[in-house]
């Protein structure tokens, strides 16, 4: 039974693309020249306006989740990443839940198992692909005609084509780490960076002020006579990025870099020499960012079916019941926003002042975030190997056991700490997600979040292989 | 005395460690996190395709061509446009 329904994938295995593994590893330089290179292609990806567009000026349904698939409204990166994030995420669902049975010992298994994930990505590609042209997303499709139509659907597929290519080049061990998270964190960053020094001026009544935030603060300091209301302009206007919301990013990125340091260190020897000790670091982010990526992926899912059900149906009360969708004060210019319903409850507030005004959605938010980011990164140690059981094995197969403990009871003892160092990270996790939400920093908390620690993450592998700090996490690698 | 291998014992135990080694080599799971590249316990969502398959094997210089003649081809499209004043 188990093989059935990832053979079916298996015609395929010809026809698919794939990168040529380095035959010897790849020094660190050349490394981070590919990586940079890519990066490059990707950024002018997101640059480049699709050919084609009559106009894009509708209201955002994906507004919610752009920062987290690295998409770019309106230009070849409409998709992003979110085709291979989709299959990715359902093929470890599914294997994680025992639905797919995958012998993961089995090289033919794990190269089926890669296949289907891969086919999976590009159907998900022409699907949406479909769907967006189709939907009027830039203009009718009757107005566009059917070659443009045509053509601006082949051109996604072809973007998104080329971004799975490049992500399987870096993570092939040609660049460093995964290509997705590097794609998604640039991403976060650039817009961070817009934020704080766009050059561009808007006119909201009190002449002409530039967009972003530093240089509207050396700017209104200069222009204006009373140098202190100046001050406290740039740091309160509303509406647009401030030098309060800059300083509470960085913030909550130093904050995120001081927890990262946190971790249960436990004594371990080796079995095999006598005399050799060292420690395994349990990281209080034993799960990293992944319980935020998916609760952030539950909520933007929900808004996305909410939307599009009020939208069609607004006077159903089963669906004014999910969310009620509307413009409104303080929220993003031109975006539609949850006014009430299970939407609202789980929509993060945009100000501190909106949060007390409304406490008790307030408390509903905070607990839902917390709980579900707890929930998610307990579950998701069981899906991606990470397990005490898959640590305890581990820990046999390289000979190492926690020191003063029998080799047999190395499950039972770290049964008792991976599972609580999990909730407890993810949790944290969700309240700094919360707080900088209620801060109000540049972008979402959910965003930044997942910025700094997938910058953590590049930090650690490049102290690894490139050797310029001796050793972050001490103890375990010397022993491997 | 009459062990079939020279080296006796010895041997053995080599040729055992050997076929192990090369057993392991064949078998290795790069499904942890830390051999596929990030470090430590921070896992991350993104599972990373480090096998080979046989599929159609493409040099990865060639899909950074590729790459760049696609952006190019689309900013060909832009140009043209802007020039003869119209769409197609």
């Amino acid at each position: 039974m188990s093989g059935r329904v990832l053979d079916l994938f298996k015609p395929f295995e010809a026809y698919l693309p794939e990168v040529i593994a380095p035959e010897r590893p790849v020094p660190y330089k050349q490394k981070l020249i590919w990586t940079g290179v890519s990066l490059l292609v990707f950024l002018v990806l997101g640059q480049i306006p699709l050919y084609g567009i009559v106009s894009s000026e509708t209201s955002d349904p994906l507004y919610w989740l752009r920062a987290m698939l690295a998409s770019n409204r309106g230009t070849l990166m409409e998709l992003g990443v979110s085709p291979i994030i989709t299959s990715s995420m359902i093929f470890q669902f599914l294997q994680g839940t025992q639905l797919l049975q995958v012998n993961m010992e089995n090289k033919q298994d794990r190269e089926l198992y890669q296949i289907a994930q891969k086919v999976f990505a590009i159907l998900l590609t022409f699907g949406q692909a479909i769907v967006v042209v189709l939907t009027g997303n830039y203009g009718k499709p009757s107005d566009l005609g059917l070659a443009i139509s045509l053509l601006l659907i082949f051109q996604l597929i072809f973007a998104s084509f080329t971004v799975l290519l490049l992500d399987e080049l870096l993570s092939k061990g040609y660049g460093l780490g995964s290509g997705i998270s590097l794609f998604t964190a640039t991403n976060i960053a650039e817009q961070i960076t817009w934020k704080a020094f766009a050059p561009t001026t808007v006119n909201v009544g009190r002449g002409q002020e530039f967009e972003g935030a530093v240089i509207a603060l050396f700017h209104l300091l200069a222009i204006r006579k009373d140098k202190k209301r100046a001050l406290v302009e740039a740091f309160y206007r509303e509406n647009l990025p401030n030098m309060f919301q800059v300083f509470s990013t960085i913030g909550v990125f130093l904050s995120v870099l001081y927890l990262q340091g946190f971790r249960y260190e436990l004594p371990i020897k080796s079995t095999r020499t006598r005399g050799q000790y060292g420690s395994y670091p349990i990281k209080l982010f034993y799960t990293s960012n992944t319980p935020i990526m998916l609760q952030s992926a539950l909520t933007s899912n929900i808004f996305l079916i909410s939307q599009i059900l009020y939208q069609r149906f607004s006077t159903n009360p089963l669906v004014k019941l999910l969310g009620v969708w509307g413009t409104r004060a303080g929220a993003p210019a031109g975006q539609q926003v949850a006014l009430s319903g299970l939407s609202y409850y789980i929509q993060p507030p945009f100000s501190v002042t909106d949060a007390l005004l409304d406490p008790i959605k307030t408390v509903v938010y905070v607990g839902f975030v917390l709980g579900a980011c707890a929930l998610f990164s307990k579950t998701w140690i069981e899906i991606s190997g990470t397990s005490p059981r898959d640590v305890a094995k581990q820990f046999k197969d390289q000979g190492l056991t926690i020191n003063g403990k029998r080799e047999t009871n190395v499950y039972k003892e770290l049964k008792k700490i991976i599972p609580t160092a999990a909730a407890f990270g993810g949790a944290v996790i969700g309240a700094l997600s919360v707080g900088s939400d209620l801060l109000g920093t540049l972008g979402s908390g959910t965003s930044i979040l997942m910025a700094t620690t997938t910058i953590y993450g590049y930090y650690e592998v490049a102290a690894k292989e490139g050797g310029f700090t001796k050793n972050l996490v001490s103890g375990f690698s010397e022993m491997m | 005395m009459d062990s079939s291998v020279p080296g006796g014992q010895r041997t053995l135990q080599k040729r055992r460690n050997a076929q192990l080694q090369k057993e392991k080599k064949a078998n290795q799971t790069p499904a942890s996190p830390r051999q596929a590249g990030f470090g430590g316990s921070s896992s991350s969502i993104l599972k990373l395709y480090t096998d080979e398959a046989n599929g159609l094997r493409v040099d990865p210089l060639v899909v950074l061509f590729l790459a760049v003649a696609f952006v190019f081809s689309v900013v060909a499209l832009h140009v043209v446009a802007k020039v003869s004043g119209k769409i197609f």
